[in-house]
C-alpha cells in the first residue's frame, strides 16, 4: 500500500510538470492523446479508450473516471470538441478529468464519470494547419453545395498570413457598413433606419467554379453537432446524408445507450442553458414532436442555471449557440437525460471610457476588440489591407478583420481558472444527484404466520431521479422495488416486484406487502443511474 | 442380353439422379403455353407455398445459378444473427453498363409476419428472367433498367414467425433484445405454443360469468352476450393468447422477442420511442436496415422503390406523418396518383391511400426515407384483404369462417379442444391459424404474387427513358457552327422529384459536347421565340437541374472546328446516354 501511494504521489508530480509542458498552447491531436494515456497509467481510477476512429483517422477518446462497481454508479457524461472551433471545451473537459483525479477522487465513491474530450479532432486539427480557419466539419470528403463536384472552391490565403478572414468590397449594392464605434467591425446595415450598405462581405478566397459563391466547398465534412436527431436539419452543409451518419455521432450512441446509469450529461460547447435556462412553452411541450422543455424539467434547468451563475459568476454570455441536430438537445429531448451546456468562456464586457464610442448595441466583436486590446492578446486582429483581386477587377478589395480562433478560445494562460471554477460546479452538481435510500423499514405481525413489511423509498438526493422526459423514454430505467424471497415464502399482498416512474428530491414513497412464511428477506430497490439500497428484514 | 438391360437400367438410374430436377418436367411436347406465364421455365418454383430465409436463399441461388447472363446474387449485408441478407441485381448485363441503368429497388417482409414481399420477389426475379427470351416488353424492360430485388430484410424475424409461436399478427419485430417490461430482464415471457399445432391460437374458458357462448350452428365462432340477452347456454370468458406467464410477474406475454418496429427505423422525420413507438436508439439501429440504406446511398441511380407489407389491400404512399406534408408537392403528387389509380385497376379491391391520413401517423418510415431522403418515388403495398375470399365487398364479418369451410376444407382453423392450464386450469384453446388472415391462402397466391409484381413493373417502365432525339446544324459566319440538340424523356418521371430539387438531393444532368471548340452554350426554353440562357462558366457541360417527364429540353452549342463530334447526357437517375 504504501509503495502505492508513493508511486502515486511521484506520477502526480510528473502529472503536473507535464500539464506545466503542454500549457503553452491547446493539444494539437497527439499531445492530447498522450496527455490521456499519461492520465489513465497513473491512476487506477482512470481508463482509456478508443470507440471508434473517424473519416479522418483520428481516435475518438473515452476517459472513465470511476472506482468501484463503476458502471453501476450513477454517472454523468462530460463532453468536449462538440464544436471543431472551440478547443475551449477540449482543454476544460481534460482539465476536468485532471481535476477530479487530482482533487476530488473522493467524488467518484458515489458518482462515475464518462469524459469524452473531443468529438471533433479532424477539425479541430485545422487550429494546428499551416492555413487556419475555424473548421466544425469531420474528414468526409462532403459536395457542400450539391453541385456535383466535391472540394471545388475551398479558401484561399490571399494576403500569405496563415489564416483566412474576411473580404470586404466596396460596392454600392452591398448591405455591410462599418460599426460607428470601431470601423474594423462590420455590420448589415439597418434599412429600416434609413442605414445604406456600402460593403459586401465574403471569406478570403476566390471563386473557384465561377458560381457567384466564395468557398462554399472546401475541406470537411460533417459538423458532429449538426448530426443528431433532434430537430436534424435537412440537406444543409455540414449535416451530412442523413440523420446520425458519421462513425463518432454513431459510436457515441452505441456507448451511451448500454450506460443504462447515466443521469447527467455536460457539454462544453457554443449551445449554452446555464447563463439562461431554456424557457417552457406550452404550445411546443403539447405538441406531439415536443420542441419544448417540459415544466417540471425547466424548473430543474433553472434550478442549475442559477447555482452556476453563483457559483462562476459571468455575466453577459452572448446568445446561447445552439442548433438543430446538435448533441446538447439530444441529450435532453431524445435520450432523456439532464443536459447543461455552456462554451465555458467568452470576452467580459469592457466598460468603455470617455476616449471610446459607446457600444450602444453591445456588438460583441467591438467588445472583443477592446477587451484584447486590454489585456495585450497577441495577433487578434488583421488590419483591412486593400488588394487586388481576380474576381473584382475594377472594385476596391480589402482582406482583414478578427483573427480565427480569437473570440472562441482565450489564450490558454487564462484556461486554468476558469477550468476548475467549471470543474467544481460539476462535482458540486453530482454531489446533489440522486440517491435512492430505503427507510422507515418496519416489520409487524399479523394474522397467523403473516407479516406486513412496510418501507419508504426516499431519494435522499436534491435532484429528481428521472426527468420528466426521461420518464417517457424506454431508455432510462424506472426505480425497481423488488421483495427477494426463499423457499416456502409467499408474498399475500402486494407486488413482489414493482415500478415507480420518479421520485423527486427530497421525496418519498411508501410500500407496504403482507408476507406468508417464516425466516429473512431482501428488499432491493434502486436503478443504476439513481443508486441502489437493500435491506433485510426478518419475517414474525 | 439381360446384362445389357441391367446395365442400360443402371445407367438411366445414374442419368437421372445426376441430371437436375428439371428434367423430369414436363417435355416441350406435352406442354401449352398459358397467357402470360412462362411455360418451360428453367427453374421450377412452386407459388402455392411460403418460404423460409433458407428456402429463399436456396431459391435466389438457383435463379442467379441458371440465368448468369440476367442476374447477379449479392449479400448486401448481415442480419442481426447472422444471416446474409440476398439481393438479386437483374437486367440484361451484356447491353449498356449495369449501375447507369435507371434502378428499381423492390424488397419485402420488414415486418416478419408479413410474408408474402418475399414472394413477390422471388415471383419478379423468375418471371424476369424466365420471360427475357420470350416477351419483347420484358426485354425492353431489362435492356433499359436494372431491378434491385431483396425478398427479405427481415430474415430472422421471418424464420421466428414460421418456425415459432406466434399469431398472424406477431413478431413483426426483428430480433434484437429489448427489455419491453422494463423489469431488468430481457425477452423473458414470450408467446406460447401450448397445444403443439404451430400456431399461437386463442384461450377460453367455462365459467359462469363469462360474456361468450359458443354459436349453436358453428363451434368455431364464439358469439358476445349482449346486456339484454337470455342465455342458458354455458358461457365462457375469453383469456386472450396462447400463453403462460413465464416469468411469475402477473403478466402474461408481456416481453417477448424484440420489440421494436423496423418500419420506424429510418432516417427521415425519425422520432424518439416516446413519441413514435417501436423506434430503436438513432435511425438504422436495426443491422438490415443499414444495410438497405448503406446500398440505397450507394446507387444514386434507384429512380423507383416498392416495399411489400400485409395486409388490407392498400396501396400506399407518404407523407408518413402529417407533420410532413410540406414534402410532398403538387408536382409529384400528380405522378403518385397516376400510377396508384393505375394500381387499383390492376389490383381489384386495393386501394390507393396516403398513409398520415387514411392509416395512422407514422415517424421514421422506410418509404418515407425513399421519398424524402432519396427523392425516389416509392409505394408500399399492404398485400391481401378478405375481400379476395368472394370478391364481395358485403361479404359481412364472418366470410372467413365460410371461406375455411367451403374453400380450405377447413384447413385454417385449429379446432378447440381441451388443455390443463397452469394458472387457469381447465380451458380450451383453438382458432383460426396463423398463416390465416393475412397471409393470403395457397391456391389465390399467384395470382397475388402477379399482380403485385406488374403493378411494380409499370412503376418501373416510368421511371425517366432518355434518348438524344434530335440534333441539327446550322452554319453561321466566321467558321462558327450552331448545334441544336433536343433531349426526350418518354417516360412520366421526372430525372429529379420535386423533392429532390427543393433540397438538391442528387447531382444536377450534365449535357456535354466533346470533339469541337465550344464557344457558347444556352439552354433554349422556346426555340420558335429565340429565347434562351446561357451558361456563362464552362459550356462544353451544361448542368441542367432536371429533365422532366414526358417533356423535352433544348440545348444549343455555338462550335468551332470540324470533325465528328459526341454529345453524352449523364443523369443520375436518367442514365448514360451517348450519340
Amino acid at each position: 500500500m504504501r509503495i502505492n501511494r508513493n508511486k502515486f504521489g511521484l506520477v502526480a508530480a510528473l502529472l503536473l510538470l507535464t500539464q506545466v509542458i503542454w500549457a503553452q498552447d491547446y493539444n494539437n491531436s497527439s499531445q492530447l492523446a498522450q496527455r490521456l494515456r499519461g492520465l489513465a497509467s497513473s491512476s487506477d481510477a482512470a481508463t482509456l479508450k478508443s470507440i471508434t476512429k473517424t473519416a479522418g483517422g483520428n481516435d475518438i477518446w473515452m476517459l472513465t473516471l470511476g472506482t468501484g462497481d463503476v458502471d453501476n454508479k450513477p454517472a454523468m457524461v462530460i463532453v468536449g470538441g462538440v464544436e471543431g472551433a472551440h478547443l475551449l471545451g477540449v482543454e476544460m473537459a481534460t482539465q476536468f478529468a485532471e481535476g477530479i483525479l487530482k482533487d476530488n477522487l473522493d467524488a467518484l465513491e458515489n458518482t462515475t464519470f464518462y469524459v469524452f474530450p473531443n468529438m471533433s479532432p479532424d477539425a479541430t486539427a485545422q487550429y494546428f494547419a499551416k492555413l487556419k480557419y475555424q473548421r466544425s466539419g469531420n474528414g468526409r470528403q462532403t459536395d457542400d453545395d450539391r453541385d456535383g463536384s466535391i472540394n471545388e472552391d475551398p479558401f484561399e490565403d490571399l494576403n500569405g498570413d496563415g489564416l483566412v478572414t474576411w473580404m470586404r468590397v466596396e460596392d454600392a449594392t452591398g448591405d455591410w457598413i462599418t460599426h460607428p464605434a470601431d470601423d474594423r467591425v462590420m455590420i448589415k446595415a439597418d434599412k429600416e433606419k434609413g442605414e445604406k450598405g456600402r460593403y459586401k462581405i465574403f471569406t478570403e478566397g476566390m471563386d473557384n467554379d465561377k458560381d457567384g459563391s466564395f468557398n462554399e466547398d472546401g475541406e470537411g465534412g460533417v459538423h458532429f453537432r449538426k448530426n443528431f436527431t433532434f430537430e436534424y436539419p435537412y440537406f444543409v452543409p455540414g449535416s451530412g446524408e442523413h440523420s446520425v451518419s458519421e462513425k463518432e455521432n454513431r459510436a457515441m450512441l452505441d456507448l451511451l445507450y448500454t450506460k443504462w446509469n447515466v443521469y447527467g450529461v455536460f457539454t462544453f460547447g457554443p449551445g449554452n442553458n446555464l447563463s439562461t435556462p431554456w424557457k417552457y412553452n406550452r404550445g411546443g411541450a403539447s405538441k406531439r414532436v415536443v420542441t419544448s422543455i417540459l415544466d417540471g424539467d425547466a424548473k430543474l434547468n433553472k434550478f442549475a442555471s442559477d447555482a452556476y451563475n453563483d457559483a462562476l459568476k459571468l455575466k453577459d454570455a452572448p446568445a446561447s449557440g445552439q442548433q438543430g441536430g446538435d448533441f446538447l438537445q439530444w441529450a435532453y429531448f431524445h435520450f432523456g437525460r439532464l443536459s447543461l451546456g455552456t462554451p465555458g468562456w467568452w470576452a467580459p464586457t469592457v466598460k468603455g471610457d470617455s476616449t471610446m464610442t459607446a457600444n450602444k448595441d453591445k456588438n460583441p466583436e467591438v467588445n472583443y476588440l477592446r477587451w484584447a486590446a486590454q489585456e495585450n492578446i497577441q495577433d487578434y486582429f488583421v488590419e483591412w489591407t486593400a488588394m487586388t483581386h481576380p474576381d473584382f477587377p475594377n472594385q476596391k478589395v480589402e482582406v482583414g478583420g478578427i483573427a480565427p480562433f480569437k473570440m472562441l478560445n482565450p489564450p490558454i494562460a487564462m484556461v486554468g481558472d476558469v477550468a476548475k471554477k467549471n470543474t467544481d460546479f460539476i462535482v458540486d452538481l453530482a454531489d446533489m444527484q440522486a440517491n435512492v435510500k430505503l427507510m422507515n423499514l418496519k416489520s409487524e405481525s399479523v394474522g397467523k404466520g403473516m407479516t406486513r413489511i412496510t418501507v419508504d423509498v426516499y431519494n435522499a438526493g436534491t435532484l429528481p431521479t428521472h426527468t420528466q422526459m426521461g420518464a417517457r423514454s424506454r431508455w432510462l430505467r424506472p426505480i425497481r422495488v423488488e421483495v427477494k424471497l426463499s423457499n416456502g415464502q409467499e408474498v399475500i399482498s402486494g407486488r413482489r416486484i414493482m415500478t415507480m416512474s420518479n421520485i423527486a428530491g427530497d421525496d418519498s414513497q411508501q410500500i407496504s406487502w403482507l408476507i406468508k412464511g417464516k425466516g429473512s428477506i431482501e428488499i432491493e430497490a434502486g436503478a443504476p443511474h439513481a443508486g441502489t439500497d437493500n435491506a433485510t428484514v426478518n419475517l414474525k | 442380353m439381360k446384362r445389357h438391360i441391367t446395365n442400360l437400367f443402371a445407367g438411366l438410374i445414374l442419368v437421372g439422379l445426376i441430371l437436375p430436377a428439371t428434367s423430369f418436367a414436363q417435355s416441350a411436347d406435352e406442354v401449352f403455353r398459358a397467357a402470360g406465364s412462362p411455360h418451360d421455365p428453367k427453374v421450377n418454383i412452386s407459388f402455392n407455398r411460403y418460404y423460409t430465409a433458407e428456402g429463399i436463399a436456396e431459391i435466389t441461388d438457383k435463379i442467379a445459378k441458371a440465368y448468369p447472363d440476367l442476374v447477379k446474387r449479392v449479400s448486401i449485408g448481415k442480419s442481426y444473427e447472422g444471416r446474409d441478407i440476398w439481393m438479386l441485381q437483374v437486367t440484361n448485363y451484356k447491353k449498356g453498363i449495369a449501375d447507369r441503368k435507371p434502378a428499381f429497388y423492390v424488397d419485402g417482409n420488414i415486418h416478419s409476419n408479413e410474408i408474402q414481399g418475399a414472394e413477390i420477389c422471388l415471383y419478379t426475379a423468375w418471371y424476369l428472367t424466365e420471360n427475357f427470351g420470350d416477351v419483347d416488353y420484358i426485354r425492353e424492360m431489362l435492356d433499359d433498367r436494372i431491378f434491385y430485388i431483396v425478398p427479405t430484410i427481415n430474415p430472422d424475424a421471418r424464420n421466428n414467425y414460421m418456425k415459432e409461436a406466434n399469431t398472424g399478427s406477431s413478431p413483426r419485430s426483428g430480433m434484437l433484445p429489448l427489455d419491453d417490461d422494463r423489469d431488468g430482464l430481457v425477452d423473458e415471457d414470450g408467446l406460447d405454443d401450448l397445444d403443439g399445432d404451430g400456431s399461437v391460437t386463442r384461450m377460453r374458458r367455462k365459467s359462469e360469468y363469462g360474456d361468450f357462448i359458443v354459436d349453436p350452428l358453428d363451434p368455431r365462432k364464439m358469439i358476445q352476450i349482449g346486456p339484454d340477452d337470455v342465455v342458458t347456454a354455458q358461457r365462457y370468458e375469453m383469456l386472450g393468447s396462447e400463453g403462460i406467464d413465464n416469468d411469475g410477474d402477473g403478466r402474461v406475454n408481456e416481453d417477448r422477442p424484440g420489440v421494436y418496429d423496423p418500419n420506424r427505423d429510418w432516417a427521415w422525420k425519425w422520432q424518439p420511442d416516446y413519441i413514435q413507438r417501436g423506434a430503436l436508439k438513432y435511425p438504422f439501429s436495426a443491422p438490415e436496415n443499414r444495410a438497405v440504406a448503406d446500398f440505397a446511398l450507394s446507387r444514386p441511380n434507384i429512380a423507383g422503390a416498392q416495399s411489400f407489407h400485409n395486409s388490407g389491400g392498400m396501396i400506399l404512399r407518404g407523407p408518413g406523418a402529417e407533420e410532413d406534408l410540406a414534402t410532398y408537392n403538387r408536382a409529384d403528387i400528380r405522378i403518385y396518383d397516376a400510377i396508384g389509380r393505375k394500381g387499383q385497376k390492376m389490383l381489384p379491391g386495393y386501394r390507393y391511400l396516403t398513409v398520415y391520413k387514411d392509416l395512422y401517423s407514422v415517424f421514421g418510415g422506410e418509404l418515407d426515407w425513399f421519398y424524402g431522403s432519396r427523392g425516389v418515388y416509392t409505394f408500399t403495398n399492404e398485400i391481401f384483404s378478405s375481400f379476395a375470399y368472394y370478391k364481395n365487398p358485403n361479404a359481412g364479418r364472418d366470410q372467413g369462417y365460410d371461406f375455411d369451410k367451403e374453400l380450405l376444407a377447413n384447413d385454417a382453423f385449429t379446432p378447440w379442444a381441451s388443455y390443463n392450464h397452469p394458472t387457469y386450469g381447465e380451458i380450451e384453446i383453438g382458432g383460426f391459424k396463423k398463416n390465416f388472415g393475412r397471409a393470403t391462402p395457397g391456391f389465390m397466391l399467384e395470382e397475388e404474387l402477379h399482380r403485385n409484381m406488374a403493378f411494380a413493373l409499370y412503376h418501373a417502365h416510368h421511371m425517366p427513358k432518355l434518348s438524344i432525339d434530335k440534333v441539327s446544324e446550322k452554319d453561321l459566319s466566321g467558321g462558327l457552327k450552331e448545334v441544336t440538340v433536343i433531349i426526350k424523356n418518354d417516360r412520366m418521371m421526372p430525372t429529379h422529384a420535386s423533392q429532390d430539387l427543393k433540397y438538391k438531393i442528387e447531382r444536377p444532368d450534365f449535357v456535354s459536347i466533346s470533339g469541337v471548340d465550344v464557344q457558347a452554350g444556352m439552354i433554349v426554353q422556346d426555340i420558335d421565340l429565340g429565347l434562351s440562357t446561357e451558361q456563362k462558366v464552362n459550356p462544353a457541360k451544361m448542368v441542367l437541374a432536371n429533365i422532366p417527364g414526358n417533356s423535352t429540353v433544348t440545348l444549343r452549342w455555338i462550335v468551332s472546328g470540324k470533325g465528328k463530334y459526341t454529345i453524352t447526357v449523364d443523369s443520375a437517375k436518367g442514365g448514360l446516354i451517348t450519340k
